[in-house]
């Protein structure tokens, strides 16, 4: 799929900016501070219904402006889609509704008709950095290649901040209650653990080739998904997930009544990498958990490009000028059928030859093309 | 609002505060009030004292109502083994508008949510343990909204009170009569596919 245009009007530092992106590699470059990544927020906005950044939504309008609209018509293989996004502040905070071709449609049903991978600075602490980054990740592949994930997700979400008001509430805890709740939580749970197991896998498996491919006979790169509550059987079947949970809560219950917060459940996942038997994140260099990185976030956009049945657009902020030549070129010839990607960057990236790229420079919110050399 | 008037920017500022009002509906109804009959006026100023003055709730079901015991929890002619249990008053209005259900209520106050402080002891919870103790409940139906809270609440009520030896039945989820099948969300599409009959 590709954008044909873009539209924004008062996001972020953008008064009004239209652009028809043509389709290749659009590299936006300009000094810090212009823009550049706010572009490809906006893209991403459209595809997942969040930002990339974990800022406040307000934020997103321009100083001194009520709202803000980003909109944009990408044409797929099948069809051609108007999608918009308007942010009104409210208060402090800030309401987003979603359009598609100029009617309102609910966030879950307008999830899913922009399919894009972002991949960011942050995602090279995939391995490394804490597991909420990993969770993230697979919330945002998930959702966006899955509704029903979505959905799940929220709910969990939901009856998981109830709980855990309840653990805290003064004046003890209605066991009751709290029973209700862990029934809602492993009911729910089961369905999340399932989706992201499934996922894991076939992530794991696609990222081993992936990295196969670049590192010929080195070490391979394997992915284990370490739910919470562990499955002793290694079942991830609704049953055995609830069973677990059960198991989980007779041994960990009264430590939740005294920490006061819920210890088990899918909010707790993780994922591992190795390189064959050794942990990455422990024994992996910086290169080698880069590479693996790479792998993975290939493989994220084969997935959904497989689970879609399209290419989705490939967003890169800000992560080219991190990488040294040889894995940024691996890294673009690898995402294969690509029909457009966004860049940002301080200067022009040396990219795989062969892709047609077009350069905008952007200053202060403005944007230019340049000619091409 | 200093070039107004003090008692129009005053009303205005009241109308502001009401649900789905803002700053320029208020204006125009505060203009609109200015403009219509001192009668009106007085009724409308009437009608909103009154309506603090003499509705409260029955002390039975918790519903609205002048008189206490209400008028539902008064009519012998209801079937009062059956209680169907919502979360706020006006879910009882919507009910009677179907005017197919002829048991009685139990309006809960609201919705358990911790997250905004309303535990079980803030609903009435423990009035509707001590009526089903007390009459000869047959069944209860919970009829709290299909949102989160109202999930949580009904599967709470139905822990409470399935011990006690009543029937808890809880509405279905289904499609709305006159709609299109394919305008329907997937959620309540598979839960009305898992809520199908034999014909």
């Amino acid at each position: 799929m590709r954008v044909s245009t873009l539209d924004l009007a008062n996001f972020r530092n953008y008064a009004a900016l239209h652009v028809e992106p043509p389709g290749g590699v659009c590299v936006f470059i300009g000094d810090n501070a212009q823009g550049k990544s706010n572009l490809l927020e906006a893209i991403s906005l459209l595809a997942t219904g969040k930002s990339f950044r974990a800022a406040r939504e307000a934020d997103l309008v321009r100083t001194d402006c009520p709202l803000a609209r980003v909109a944009a018509r990408v044409t797929t293989s099948s069809l051609e889609v108007q999608a918009a996004c308007i942010i009104t502040r409210v208060g402090e905070g800030a309401r987003k509704r979603f359009l598609r071709n100029g009617r309102g449609v609910a966030y879950a049903q307008f999830l899913g008709g922009i399919s894009a991978v972002t991949f960011m600075p942050l995602d090279l602490q995939l391995i490394a950095g804490p597991p909420a980054i990993r969770r993230r990740f697979l919330n945002v592949a998930l959702s966006q290649a899955d509704r029903g994930y979505y959905r799940q997700h929220v709910r969990y979400t939901g009856i998981l901040a109830q709980k855990n008001a309840l653990l805290k509430a003064p004046g003890g805890v209605d066991r009751k209650l709290l029973a209700t709740y862990n029934e809602q939580l492993a009911a729910v749970g089961a369905a999340l653990i399932g989706a992201r197991a499934a996922y894991v896998r076939g992530l794991a498996r696609e990222a081993a080739a992936v990295h196969a491919r670049w590192v010929g006979d080195a070490p391979q790169l394997r992915m284990r998904y370490v739910p919470s509550p562990a499955l002793p059987e290694g079942d991830e079947s609704p049953g055995a997930v609830l069973r677990a949970f059960s198991l989980a809560w007779e041994t960990h219950g009264a430590a939740e009544l005294v920490r006061k917060t819920s210890l088990v459940g899918p909010h707790r996942d993780d994922i591992e990498f190795a390189l064959d038997d050794h942990a990455l994140a422990r024994f992996g260099s910086q290169g080698q958990q880069r590479t693996a990185v790479l792998a993975v976030k290939s493989a994220e956009y084969a997935l959904l490009a497989a689970a879609v049945g399209e290419a989705p657009l490939l967003l890169l902020d800000d992560v080219l000028s991190e990488l040294d030549a040889e894995r940024r070129r691996s890294f673009m010839s690898s995402i294969e059928g690509c029909e457009q990607a966004f860049v940002t960057a301080t200067e022009l990236p040396d990219l795989a030859a062969g892709s047609a790229v077009s350069v905008f420079e952007i200053t202060d919110g403005r944007l230019a093309a340049r000619a091409q050399t | 609002m200093e070039h107004l008037a003090p008692p129009l920017s005053a009303l205005i500022g009241e109308l502001e505060k009401l649900p789905t009002v803002g700053p320029k509906t208020a204006a125009r109804l505060a203009f609109y009030l200015l403009s219509a009959s001192k009668e009106d006026a007085a009724a409308l100023a009437r009608a909103i004292v009154e309506l603090k003055e003499k509705v409260r709730f029955c002390s039975h079901c918790f519903s609205l109502t002048e008189s206490d015991p209400c008028a539902i929890c008064n009519d012998a002619r209801r079937d009062g083994a059956v209680i169907c249990v919502v979360g706020e008053a006006k879910d009882v209005y919507a009910i009677e508008r179907t005017m197919s259900f002829r048991g009685r209520y139990h309006v809960l106050g609201g919705l358990i949510s911790p997250i905004e402080g309303i535990g079980v002891d803030k609903l009435k919870i423990q009035e509707l343990l001590d009526r089903v103790r007390a009459e000869d409940t047959k069944e209860i139906i919970i009829a709290t909204n299909p949102n989160a809270e109202g999930e949580s609440t009904a599967l709470y009520l139905a822990r409470l009170l399935t011990p006690l030896g009543v029937t808890v039945t809880r509405l279905a989820y289904g499609l709305p009569i006159g709609g299109d099948l394919d305008y329907a969300d997937e959620v309540t599409l598979s839960r009305a596919l898992e809520g199908r009959r034999a014909l």
